[in-house]
């Protein structure tokens, strides 16, 4: 068995490549049956996004894994395999680990820990289970990339930031007042950007939305989207002291806030803050009125400076998930390498008992006429023997196997009692963790001075 | 039984010092569960201090009030429990950051300085003034209200460093992680708020006792004239809130200029040798 991975994303294809690849969720349940019935496949989740659609596969040892699933690619959407194949990348064994990890940890996201995508894998082996397409493999390998994926946004703060400059508003107006429920906005000017900041700040709490435009129609417009209230342009300073938070965008081409007219608006307000997002350029806001006590103002070029210290955070961030990526490695193959010794410490208990009845049925006819009672001593000293004999060998054999490499020693313990029926003393189910993980090749490869060359043409005939 | 108490005091000594280690971890790592195992330590670390206070008193026979050990015991007990009404209230596990250790500070102080003090030989004329239930009211009013004025001036100081980032448009990581602006804002106000009428209660029931005893000059004394300006600084500080509508800068300043003055009250002033406290309250 092996892990494989085909997939393309915003990195490798354009959207009107990766429009034509996408796996809707009303025809996952067909796409998977088809992708189960493959041969080659044992188990497959499907991941579909807007950004990216990946195939993760458990395909056979001696098959083209890759191969088969551009394949599957593309003939279910009926596009031609070699145009496909230049978007697409892939990996096999440990890379499919780490890329569905990092995916989960949205370090391979278009905007860095973004929230979404851990939903969004979610859904696909969600998808995969309820089909039959998920097996032992990528129920552990999906259940744990979840618990990764908790654990980055739990013990790093890269979602924690805002990347984009009307959220960026949002979040520090969160900073000022904690719960924006209830809280009242003034927009003046009736722009998009307002709009945008204004419709970000009313689907987090705020109550009351309040417009006030040089032209009275289109502050209309603009309340009437949010169920607010069009005030008339020469009220607005009467109106300012009602807000919590400002927004200003007009086309002005001087200040239309100074300072004293906020002054004035922050009589009576017993000592409640002010913010004031200055999105305008040129700005409308005197940068004065910053000096006042309690009144908080931001302009643009404010915003885009917390934005790309923000985005500098959620690199930093990024690289704390990247040492859990490494921590939820070496788990995953540690359950993989342990996995493993359970059918072998079976088959060799399988191997000595049938030894040992063998053995019994010889040594019964030789001695014949046994009475009922020496039967039974007879058949429990061999028994006892046997175990005896085993215990030690195997216990020890569970207490390595979770250890790193204890694969080997699963392997030398098959090789040694000869559990392997080819002849070659080959072992057909030992070594999952180095075809899985691919380690079987890498180590061939590097035995062969040659370097690991993961590009697809050579795979799949490109 | 005061071997018991002398445990029970390390014991929670050392809870609160886990709980100090385990809250600032969790501002560091970001775990959440470390928040609640240090809230674990520093209630445990409460019960013990509670059994401590009570096997003291059951030891000695008289409310444990006298001297500057218990009196800086009773202080950081008062406040662990402020911390956990403010917990409670306002779900803020980050004051535990703060307020944890400020506790295990004091009560370190007292261990390692005071505890030798407790034992102060008063004269008879003194202990009667003290033998009253006034009196312990009176002392544990002031505790109480010290530990709520401490809590609205630490609250007062992260409006202050919240404010100036905010203004200057830059967060820290570790003022991402504090509570918001309007947050700290409301958590002085209403620690202040509630702490003013108990302080006004402890100084009135002083004063009573005081004229009972007909002192001459009780009102000339370092420590009642100390009390008179802490007093007057948060009685300033509610009414240019509440009738001036003062800005949250200008009152916050106010609140740590009033926590310096309950500082200087509650440790210099007590050194000092002259007045009518002469009880090392």
């Amino acid at each position: 068995m092996h892990l494989t991975l085909v997939g393309l994303s915003h990195k490798t294809a354009p959207v009107e490549i990766r429009e034509k690849l996408t796996f809707p969720a009303h025809r996952q349940e067909e796409a998977l049956s088809l992708l189960s019935a493959t041969p080659d496949v044992a188990e497959a989740v499907i991941l579909s996004t807007c950004n990216r659609t990946e195939i993760y596969a458990v395909t056979a040892m001696d098959a083209d894994g890759p191969g088969a699933i551009i394949d599957f690619l593309a003939d279910y959407h009926d596009l031609d395999r070699h145009d496909l194949v230049r978007y697409l990348y892939f990996s096999e064994g440990e890379a499919v680990v780490k890329h569905l990890f990092r995916v989960v940890a949205s370090l391979d996201s278009m905007v860095l820990g973004e929230a979404q995508i851990l939903g969004q894998v979610k859904e696909a082996y969600e998808a995969a289970f309820s089909n039959d397409a998920a097996g032992r493999i990528f129920n552990k390998l999906f259940r744990q990339s979840f618990e990764l994926g908790k654990r980055v946004r739990t013990e790093t703060d890269i979602g924690e930031n805002a990347v984009s400059i009307s959220y960026a508003a949002v979040e520090l107006a969160r900073r000022v007042f904690d719960t924006l429920d209830g809280r009242t906005v003034l927009i003046l000017g009736a722009g998009k950007m307002s709009e945008l900041t204004a419709k970000h700040l009313v689907s987090n709490g705020v109550k009351k939305v309040l417009v006030a435009n040089r032209t009275y129609e289109r502050a209309e417009e603009l309340a009437c989207k949010f169920c607010g209230t069009a005030i008339r342009y020469d009220e607005m300073f009467d109106r300012m002291g009602e807000a919590d938070i400002v927004i200003s965008s007009t086309a002005a081409t001087h200040y239309v806030i100074d300072k004293e007219q906020v002054s004035r608006a922050m009589r009576g307000r017993r000592g409640n803050p002010l913010f004031l997002i200055d999105i305008a350029v040129p700005r409308d806001i005197d940068p004065a009125v910053n000096e006042l006590a309690d009144v908080f103002l931001y302009d643009i070029d404010d915003l885009s400076g917390v934005v790309e210290s923000n985005l500098e955070e959620r690199m930093r961030e990024a690289r704390k998930a990247e040492v859990i990526i490494a921590e939820e490695m070496a788990a995953f193959e540690q359950w993989l390498e342990s996995m493993e010794v359970v059918p072998t410490v079976a088959a060799i208990r399988a191997k000595a008992e049938q030894i040992r009845c063998a053995e019994m049925e010889k040594a019964l006819k030789r001695l014949g006429g046994l009475s009922e009672k020496e039967l039974k001593t007879v058949e429990a000293l061999t028994a006892s023997i046997v175990n005896k004999m085993l215990h030690g060998p195997t216990a020890r054999l569970k207490g390595v196997a979770a250890e790193k490499d204890g694969y080997s020693y699963v392997e030398a313990a098959r090789f040694l009692y000869g559990l392997d029926s080819n002849p070659d003393g080959e072992n057909p189910h030992a070594g999952l963790i180095k075809t899985l993980l691919g380690r079987a090749e890498k180590a061939a490869e590097r035995a062969a001075g040659k370097a690991a060359n993961k590009e697809m043409g050579d795979t799949i005939g490109c | 039984m005061e071997q018991i108490a002398l445990v029970s005091f390390w014991f929670a000594m050392s809870l609160y010092m886990v709980a100090t280690v385990l809250y600032a971890y969790h501002l560091v790592a970001k775990r959440a569960v470390f928040s609640w195992y240090a809230t674990f330590a520093t209630g445990a670390g409460f019960l013990a201090h509670t059994a401590a206070i009570g096997f003291h008193w059951a030891a000695s026979g008289e409310v444990p009030l006298a001297g500057a050990f218990n009196s800086l015991s009773l202080a950081a007990w008062v406040l662990v429990l402020i911390y956990f009404v403010v917990e409670h209230l306002v779900r803020l596990k980050l004051y535990g950051i703060v307020l944890v250790p400020l506790a295990f500070v004091a009560m370190a102080i007292a261990q390692i300085s005071l505890r030798t003090a407790a034992g102060v030989e008063l004269p008879d004329e003194a202990l009667a003034q003290l033998d009253s239930w006034r009196v312990a009211m009176h002392v544990a009013f002031i505790m109480a209200a010290n530990a709520g004025f401490a809590v609205g001036a630490v609250a007062s100081a992260l409006y202050l460093l919240l404010g100036s980032q905010l203004k200057r448009h830059k967060t820290s990581a570790f003022v991402r992680r504090l509570p918001s602006l309007t947050q700290t804002q409301d958590l002085a106000r209403r620690a202040i708020m509630l702490a003013f009428p108990v302080y006004t209660a402890g100084i009135l029931l002083g004063i009573i006792r005081a004229i009972e005893f007909d002192l001459d000059y009780w009102w000339f004394d370092v420590r009642v004239m100390m009390s008179g300006v802490v007093w007057a600084i948060f009685g300033l500080y509610l009414l240019l809130h509440y009738r001036r509508g003062a800005s949250g800068r200008a009152l916050s300043w106010l609140a740590l200029v009033g926590l310096v003055a309950v500082i200087v009250l509650a440790v210099f002033a007590r050194t000092l040798p002259a007045g009518f406290h002469i009880f090392g309250l």
